[in-house]
């Protein structure tokens, strides 16, 4: 097989017809827009979930009265625990500092002596930042020895279990159908142009080809429409981010965060796109009888 | 003349139909090395669908058609195209692509069958000159008369050197003239050793050339003797 010929005929068959090429790569260009902002979405959304839930610590507060001594072995005691992360130790002083923060008065000067307990903040690790592996760590902390009462915002972490939750799946099945939508647009736009060259499809059998000859042109020209279509996608995706993050400041760059590897993600999606789109439409026409 | 003894085309007892509509009913057909028949009928009786036969582009539901060393019952899929590069073929549209010049279309049997540059170049202006087009290489199809471009399409055909050329009502386009100048190089073709099946509703054409007819009546295939006037 003349890989030279394959390759001409591929580039000429671009050529040849301009207009349904342009629409091939609009199409492309189209979808992977449509992908790629549900993609920016579905990332940013969920690192603002996640933000949710690394915020959530539980406190474990200590009996009182205790001995500071055992401060170190109590602290053993709850790194021991699966899911804890990490934990920071609140002093009875820094307690009361942190409450004078809060509410503005010092605890001293309206009591005598200092009743805030000292207390761990609890930092959960990844994967178990969930009401139900929180309500687990709950117990076992209750458990421990030295732990006087613990507390976490349980009704937050729930709500965003539950949030978080039809996130996935209204975004999973937007994702799917968006992608389903996506590759029957592209191969049913590369269909009708194949369509259009059906003619060259018939002598190229008539003439002996084999159906690997045939199939090349085809799978090429789609790579240069995905190639193309994935270009201009990843080009219009940044510019639009660009701009809007030019448009409203810093606060948009923050909150939309799209990392330089996405746009080389989206112009490889084309690529596939094209080559896939080819492959499956000229399958058909392949099959079908010379006469 | 051992190789016009042998047989390089045949049918046996072959069936075909479509949607159970039977076209062709339990024919028989051979044809030597070297051989010119004409295929004759009436619209729709069944001649395209004999060629297709040959061509393997559909297969008999029984019986047997064998073409070289292809047969119809043990030919893989992959198999085909060389068969078809051992046939030449040409339809009563032509079939040329409209996008490239004569040159280029004649070209095209042999980039598509992977041969040398050089051959390509010497092979294609040659056969340009047998069919008498060297001088309109460089045309486009759209430029071409029917008859031109029937000329093309049996250039085409002829590239690759087949033991067999068939042709599909290669005249129902053309005018008389045309048709006879089409004759006169399948005629041609074959005195140099080219087997051909015509397949035509011309009678007229048929008669003027004089060789061996079969024709499709009633979905059988018979040997037909000319009249002599």
């Amino acid at each position: 097989m003349s890989f030279s010929y394959i390759l001409k005929e591929g580039i000429s068959g671009f050529r040849r017809t301009r207009l349904s090429m342009v629409i091939s790569i609009f199409t492309i260009t189209i979808s992977l827009i449509l992908l790629g902002a549900f993609a920016i979405i579905y990332r940013n959304a969920s690192d603002i979930v996640l933000s949710f839930r690394n915020r959530v610590e539980m406190e474990a507060f200590l009996e009182e009265p205790i001995d500071e001594q055992t401060y170190p072995v109590i602290e053993k005691r709850l790194l021991a625990i699966p899911g804890i992360q990490s934990v920071r130790f609140i002093s009875k002083e820094d307690a009361a500092e942190i409450f004078k923060k809060e509410f503005g008065e010092d605890i001293h000067s309206v009591l005598d002596f200092n009743p805030l307990p000292a207390s761990f903040k609890i930092h959960l690790a990844d994967g178990y930042k969930n009401s139900d592996s929180a309500a687990v760590i709950y117990q076992q902390l209750k458990a421990t020895a030295g732990i006087d009462d613990v507390i976490y915002r349980k009704t937050l972490l729930e709500l965003i279990d539950r949030r978080s939750r039809t996130f996935v799946l209204i975004s999973l099945a937007l994702g799917v159908g968006l992608t389903i939508a996506a590759i029957i647009l592209v191969a049913n736009t590369i269909r009708l142009a194949i369509y259009a060259k059906r003619k060259i499809i018939t002598t190229m059998k008539l003439v002996g080809a084999t159906r690997a000859f045939i199939r090349m042109p085809f799978v090429i020209e789609g790579i240069i429409q995905g190639f193309f279509g994935g270009i201009f996608s990843a080009g219009i995706l940044f510019g639009v981010i660009h701009y809007a993050a030019q448009l409203l400041g810093n606060e948009l760059a923050e909150i939309v965060l799209v990392q330089p590897w996405f746009y080389g993600a989206v112009a490889a999606a084309g690529i596939i796109l094209g080559t896939l789109g080819s492959m499956f439409s000229i399958r058909k026409f392949i099959g079908e009888s010379v006469g | 003349m051992s190789a016009a003894t042998t047989s390089m085309v045949r049918v046996l007892n072959a069936t075909m139909s479509f949607n159970n509509t039977v076209v062709l009913d339990h024919i028989s057909l051979d044809i030597k090395a070297g051989e010119f028949v004409s295929l004759v009928g009436t619209t729709g009786s069944g001649k395209s669908t004999l060629l297709r036969l040959l061509y393997m582009d559909i297969f008999p539901k029984t019986g047997l058609v064998t073409v070289g060393n292809f047969v119809s019952t043990s030919i893989k899929r992959r198999q085909i195209p060389l068969l078809r590069r051992k046939l030449g073929i040409i339809f009563q549209d032509f079939k040329l692509l409209d996008d490239r010049s004569v040159y280029d279309n004649v070209a095209f049997s042999m980039y598509v069958t992977n041969s040398r540059r050089s051959d390509i170049k010497k092979k294609v202006l040659n056969v340009l000159a047998s069919v008498g087009l060297s001088h309109k290489r460089n045309s486009m199809p759209w430029q071409l008369s029917g008859g031109e471009a029937q000329r093309v399409a049996i250039a085409r055909a002829l590239v690759n050197e087949p033991f067999l050329l068939l042709a599909d009502e290669p005249t129902g386009n053309l005018d008389p003239a045309s048709s006879l100048e089409i004759l006169k190089i399948l005629k041609d073709i074959n005195a140099r050793g080219t087997a051909v099946l015509m397949a035509t509703h011309n009678y007229d054409l048929v008669r003027k050339a004089q060789r061996r007819i079969v024709q499709i009546k009633e979905k059988k295939l018979l040997d037909v003797q000319l009249k002599t006037p």
